[in-house]
């Protein structure tokens, strides 16, 4: 018969520190937005600024330990003019926050009906 | 000396779905179920549109050159996950037909830069959000 261990928390032998199973591995942020930024789904996500057409700010609920964290995205529409998301230089990434851009081919900003981020690294 | 606990699955307490772990940094916690990326695949669509490797995905369906229907083994809690597609150098990819975004699948297309679709070697698809 397989074990089934009931808990609410886990953490390290030391009381504190978090355990290697959800070390570095888990997602600590991820957000889904549509075309008007509002918010579809969210997860450690304190808000989302609109920064004019296709551009956004994510801010986080908890900080991460620092501003080097990885950002993965996806957007799309209901036609076939589809996007890409980049980060941009001209706005740094913190350590509460990251910034995203959706772009046509041709390099114009837009506004999709499903823009998604998705963030791993460390929390502080 | 590390400590192993060997178990095979594990529960909350309060709500079998929600367990809390604590940060790198010891400042927050966060649920651990959240956390973990639900599904995830790696597919190509040269000569046949086939599945290379995934993690709760069941079947895929070609629906013409670079737009690929995929489906999930266990369902979603809602349809508001969200999705990450990428591809390999000089295309570009995301959802396609929002409409058919349910809890048990989604499209995706793939296009060139002139935005003509394209079927490609390297697909990959990661999924964030509630599983039902």
């Amino acid at each position: 018969m397989p074990s089934v261990l009931n808990v609410d928390t886990l953490v390290a032998a030391n009381g504190t520190d978090p355990v290697t199973l959800t070390k570095q591995s888990a997602a600590k942020i991820f957000e889904r937005h549509n075309a008007s930024h509002s918010l579809d789904s969210s997860f450690g996500v304190s808000s989302i600024t609109d920064e004019g057409v296709g551009q956004t700010t994510v801010t986080y609920l908890n900080a991460l330990s620092s501003a080097t964290q990885i950002i993965s995205g996806s957007a799309g529409n209901n036609d076939t003019n589809e996007c890409v998301i980049t980060t941009t230089a001209a706005v740094a990434n913190t350590t509460t926050t990251h910034y995203y851009a959706v772009a046509d081919s041709g390099g114009s900003y837009r506004d999709r009906a499903v823009n998604a981020t998705l963030v791993h690294g460390d929390l502080a | 000396m590390a400590s192993i606990l060997k178990v095979d699955e594990l529960r909350g307490i309060a709500s079998a779905g929600d367990i809390t772990i604590t940060s790198e940094g010891g400042a927050a916690t966060q649920s651990l179920q959240q956390g973990l990326i639900k599904a995830w695949r790696k597919y190509t669509c040269v000569t046949t549109t086939a599945n290379t490797d995934s993690f709760n995905f069941s079947s895929i369906t070609d629906n013409g050159t670079g737009d690929t229907s995929h489906n999930f083994s266990t369902a979603m809690g809602n349809a508001t996950y969200t999705i990450m597609h990428n591809t390999q150098y000089a295309t570009f990819s995301g959802y396609t037909n929002t409409g058919t975004l349910t809890t048990a699948a989604f499209r995706t297309g793939v296009f060139n830069s002139s935005v003509a679709a394209v079927d490609v070697e390297h697909n990959f698809v990661h999924i964030a959000g509630d599983l039902a």
